[in-house]
């Protein structure tokens, strides 16, 4: 039996030590400028944006590319944690406490869950009358946004684990995870549409999995689950569970 | 009631034997010494007993808990400073102390007096405004300390507290400690290089050296037992060829010529050869300049036992 409270003793620290303000300058300001700056620059630009069976506007499909944008950022927070605790002996120090490592990851995943649904959250609600126009809320939006959310978090937070498991250098660890989720976010569907893309970067946009993750958001927020959206649903678990049975390894493999 | 034991406890790392068939058996209620050189191995008995790494053989039991089958159970119990700093840099050294206790869920009330408490018993009162980040090396380890004060436990592994502190911050630790297991019957294992150390706080001690327990007692049974062996030192004038052919029939004593010519005894039967010495000099004619006896301390007995061993 895994108990409760330790994990959210846990993720009580976790949000204590990782909450400040230029975390949250990055977290809302960033999201919410590049949503009215860009998204209305390049209107003039991208007319409207063909999703499903629909055409959005550019900036309602901007600000609903920026929740999946921000919910992979803030899994950023759990590799952030994971390398300070290993550098400052916070690591073994945890683990001679009355905690085990399934205390440990599970308090990481609550914690960018909670920051991911809580940006989600901010965004949509910011976001809101950029999209209002396009958006079909129906019984499944609340549940894909939160699906997303977890899924999201869990995937990228595996990533962002393993990256800080694997990197002891503070200049190595910053270049590597900034550079993958830079990539990972202008390679996808968050920004840009896939159909404006040429065939090269249209194909690497789906090995990304940030862009399974907007394309299931914007299904939820514009009411457009196709089939090709299940499909996306379910690739995204499997590769967010595959990701986390990695890193869950390495972080029990961890030597002392 | 024993609140370590150990039998046959051994790790190998790839290559070093770095714990080698440790045997312990430590009562509560005391402060434990563990005495060992840099690399004998003393941290990485800390953490085989505190559950952070499994032996490679052996069987531990810590306040009557076996560790390979309820490591949980036995990190509930017990504090834990280790060697290396710990701390999280974000926070104030008041809000270090704060967020510690509530990890061990500790009642918000007890919390904040706790707290109040151990900024004025660890002279941290001044910095406790202060980032962790931005602290000396020295007031870190105190924070570390400290912050380990902020919840119960029955026994407390403490892995060479006192580095980088200066001799007041180390003296008053010290005397801190010792008040701990004084008035709550805690009990501490400690290890330290530090030889004056372990002789002013511990009730017994282990020496340790490549990862084997060398001599395990109290600091007075120790010099007692190894006590008896003096050093005596007689500086001389000059050595002849037969000075030196009758000494050599002497077991226990040597002659060093530099810097300057002098014999040496060192032996539990000091006094006797002493005797037989000043006769031989008094036969070949040799001028005695000076004479010295060394009475042994826990720092050569310390010396002697990790020599011998090595
Ligand atoms: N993680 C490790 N991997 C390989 N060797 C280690 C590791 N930890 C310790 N050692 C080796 O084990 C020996 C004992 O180390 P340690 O317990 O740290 O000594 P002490 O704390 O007494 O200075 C040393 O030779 C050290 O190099
Ligand atoms: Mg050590």
């Amino acid at each position: 039996m895994i108990q409760i409270n330790p994990i959210i003793r846990l993720v009580n620290r976790n949000l204590t030590i990782s909450i400040n303000p230029g975390f949250i300058i990055w977290q809302i300001l960033f999201p919410l400028i590049y949503i009215f700056v860009a998204g209305f620059a390049y209107t003039s630009l991208i007319d409207s944006v063909p999703f499903g069976g629909k055409n959005l506007d550019y900036p309602a499909f901007l600000a609903s590319g920026m929740i999946g944008f921000n919910i992979m950022n803030s899994t950023l927070i759990s590799g952030i944690i994971i390398w300070n605790d290993r550098r400052h002996g916070m690591f073994e120090q945890i683990m001679s406490g009355p905690f085990t490592r399934t205390h440990y990851i599970l308090s990481n995943i609550a914690t960018i869950g909670i920051i991911g649904l809580f940006s989600a959250a901010l965004i949509t609600a910011v976001g809101y009358p950029v999209f209002f126009d396009s958006v079909e809320f129906n019984i499944v939006t609340i549940p894909l946004i939160i699906f997303g959310s977890v899924v999201g978090a869990i995937l990228f937070g595996s990533i962002a684990s393993i990256i800080s498991v694997k990197l002891r250098s503070s200049e190595g660890f910053n270049v590597i995870i900034n550079t993958v989720f830079l990539f990972c976010a202008f390679a996808s569907t968050a920004f840009y549409p896939v159909q404006g893309a040429p065939q090269p970067l249209a194909t690497i946009f789906y090995l990304n999995p940030l862009s399974y993750l907007v394309d299931i958001i914007r299904a939820g927020i514009f009411g457009q689950v196709t089939d090709f959206v299940i499909t996306e649903m379910l690739v995204l678990v499997a590769l967010a569970a595959i990701l986390f049975v990695i890193a869950t390894k390495l972080l029990t493999k961890l030597d002392f | 009631m024993l609140c370590i034991e150990t039998k046959d406890l051994r790790k190998k790392y790839a290559s070093t034997l770095a714990v080698d068939g440790v045997d312990l058996q430590i009562e509560s209620g005391q402060v434990f010494g563990f005495l060992g050189p840099n690399g004998a191995g003393k941290s990485t008995v800390i953490k085989l007993l505190t559950t952070l790494i499994s032996p490679s053989n052996g069987k531990i039991s810590v306040l009557g808990i076996d560790s390979a089958k309820h490591p949980l159970e036995i990190r509930k119990k017990i504090g834990v400073v280790l060697q290396q700093p710990s701390y999280e840099p974000t926070l104030s050294a008041e809000k270090s102390l704060e967020k510690y206790g509530m990890m061990w869920n500790i009642d918000k009330k007890i919390r904040k007096k706790r707290t109040e408490e151990l900024l004025s018993a660890f002279g941290l009162e001044e910095i406790r405004k202060k980032k962790m980040d931005d602290l000396s090396i020295g007031q870190r380890r105190r924070v570390q300390v400290a912050r380990e004060f902020m919840h119960d436990m029955e026994l407390l592994f403490l892995d060479e507290p006192t580095v980088g502190l200066d001799p007041a911050a180390r003296r008053k630790l010290l005397d801190f400690l010792r008040e701990q297991v004084k008035n709550s019957g805690l009990t501490i294992f400690y290890t330290t290089h530090v030889l004056s150390e372990a002789e002013y706080l511990c009730d017994n001690i282990a020496i340790i050296n490549n990862g084997k327990i060398m001599a395990v007692d109290s600091p007075s049974e120790l010099k007692n037992r190894f006590g008896h062996e003096k050093t005596i030192k007689i500086h001389i004038s000059k050595v002849s060829e037969e000075l030196k052919s009758k000494l050599s029939k002497i077991p226990e004593c040597q002659i060093k010529l530099e810097p300057e010519p002098t014999v040496i005894i060192n032996s539990t039967k000091s006094e006797i050869i002493l005797m037989n010495i000043l006769q031989i000099l008094n036969e070949t004619e040799t001028k005695i300049n000076d004479l010295s006896a060394i009475p042994t301390n826990l720092e050569e007995i310390f010396l002697k036992v990790v020599g011998d061993s090595n």
